[in-house]
């Protein structure tokens, strides 16, 4: 069944004609053109295709589309101002927390939801939230200073503002 | 990947989704959170002509406290189980089962329902909620009627619920006085993976000794088990020769079987392993 799905994506409001059978994930990258919503494993175990529900992180891989109907979605097109980089992408290009970067999207979205939720993370807590996401440069160690340098981002703006 | 063309039905009440699944038979299914049910259709190893949401039946995603306990209704989420000041509060050992399935994604988007209603045998929810006494709410064509957790698995991915009959909500009695429980997951694989068992010990104790012991594990048979006959451990202060006792009940009521995370002799020796750890833990608390 085709059906009309309302909803916010990058704080824009958008309509959608989806199929039932669709996933976010496609209406995101085929009609949206939203490259950065990636999909590696398909089942939610990797963490590429990550995007914020209403702050939250998921996987797009295997959200219905139809589900997402009146709901605000954030990709990472949606983090940065179109031009300057967002705090958290900043920190990961400071500490070369990528290589190939196919994961970085994904990692950069749930870096975001992580310190909105916990603002003063342990050391566990972020190898805990963070382990859903796959890397396969293996590059966890600067991802995980990535997070550290981000916080400091964040409470600095914070500060001044 | 995509997944083969189906209707989404979107029922607005209960009585309308048992009409919709009725009315459909084998070629509909109800979606709870869908992390499992959507999997397997995008692998097209399964296939449903028609999902029936229950995201769209209000009410269905609460946690409710009550005189005798707490009711959870199968849209919850994990992560909300996870942090549930009401689940933490009361029952810490199923905010800790639930805190650690898959990855912070994936928690929230699955559901409690979903995951008891799968009935898969190594998951980490069911031996902490068949230590608490759990009781199921199902809602069908026959109207609503309660189902123990203990009867609930019938096999493999088998439930005691009927054909077009829907989890409503869990509810998860108060526990006694001096009473706590923990639950241990093994992993022989990677932390995010299902784990190759799970046991979950109950402990209520009187003036120093056990009044009731009750012990339950994941991944050691076709279903999670309730172990039977641990009276004998009643009155008692949980020293070696009652855990020996309890570690041979326990390996006569499990049937594992060799998968990915193990073979049969090694579940059977980790199930001794595991069982003695969370009965000392429980014991030892004071």
């Amino acid at each position: 069944m085709k059906r009309e799905i309302a909803l916010k994506v990058n704080q824009r409001d958008e309509t959608l004609l989806v199929d039932d059978a669709d996933t976010l994930l496609d209406a995101l990258r085929d009609r949206l053109k939203l490259w950065s919503v990636r999909e590696s494993c398909g089942v939610g175990a990797c963490g590429s295709c990550t995007v914020l529900f209403d702050g939250k992180p998921v996987s797009s891989c295997f959200l219905l589309a139809a589900r997402a109907a009146g709901h605000e979605i954030t990709t990472l097109e949606g983090l940065g101002d179109g031009h300057a980089l967002h705090s958290i992408q900043e920190a990961f290009v400071e500490e070369r927390a990528l290589q190939c970067a196919y994961c970085t999207p994904g990692f950069v979205l749930t870096v975001k939801a992580f310190l909105d939720e916990y603002p003063h993370p342990s050391d566990e807590e972020i190898r805990d939230y963070l382990s859903g996401n796959l890397c396969r440069c293996a590059g966890y160690a600067d991802i995980f200073r990535a997070v550290r340098a981000a916080q400091r981002k964040v409470e600095e703006s914070k500060r001044k503002s | 990947m995509t997944i083969r063309s189906f209707d989404l039905l979107q029922p607005r009440s209960l009585p309308e989704a048992v009409e919709m699944l009725a009315k459909h038979g084998d070629d509909a299914r109800a979606l709870g959170g869908g992390t499992t049910l959507i999997i397997l259709m995008k692998q097209r190893a399964l296939y449903y002509r028609y999902l029936v949401d229950l995201q769209t039946i209000p009410g269905l995603a609460d946690i409710k406290s009550e005189a005798d306990g707490v009711r959870v209704g199968a849209l919850v989420t994990h992560r909300t189980m996870e942090q549930s000041a009401v689940i933490r509060q009361a029952f810490p050992v199923v905010a800790e089962a639930f805190s650690h399935i898959g990855n912070v994604r994936v928690r929230q988007t699955a559901s409690v329902g979903g995951n008891l209603a799968h009935a898969d045998y190594r998951l980490d929810p069911p031996p902490a909620l068949l230590v608490l006494g759990a009781e199921i709410t199902a809602f069908g064509p026959k109207g609503l009627r309660t189902i123990p957790l203990k009867d609930f698995f019938r096999d493999m991915y088998e439930t005691a619920l009927e054909p077009g009959e829907l989890l409503v909500d869990v509810k998860i009695p108060s526990l006694p006085a001096n009473s706590r429980a923990v639950y241990l997951r093994y992993t022989a694989l990677s932390a995010n993976d299902w784990p190759c068992l799970g046991v979950a010990a109950y402990l209520t104790k009187e003036n120093g000794r056990c009044k009731e012991l009750r012990v339950a594990l994941g991944g050691v048979a076709a279903t999670p088990l309730l172990m039977d006959g641990l009276e004998f451990a009643n009155d008692q202060s949980l020293d070696s020769d009652v855990i020996d006792k309890l570690l041979e009940k326990v390996d006569e009521q499990i049937s594992p079987f060799a998968d990915l995370r193990g073979s049969e002799w090694y579940k059977r020796r980790m199930a001794r392993v595991f069982v003695k750890k969370a009965v000392e833990q429980v014991k030892s608390w004071q």
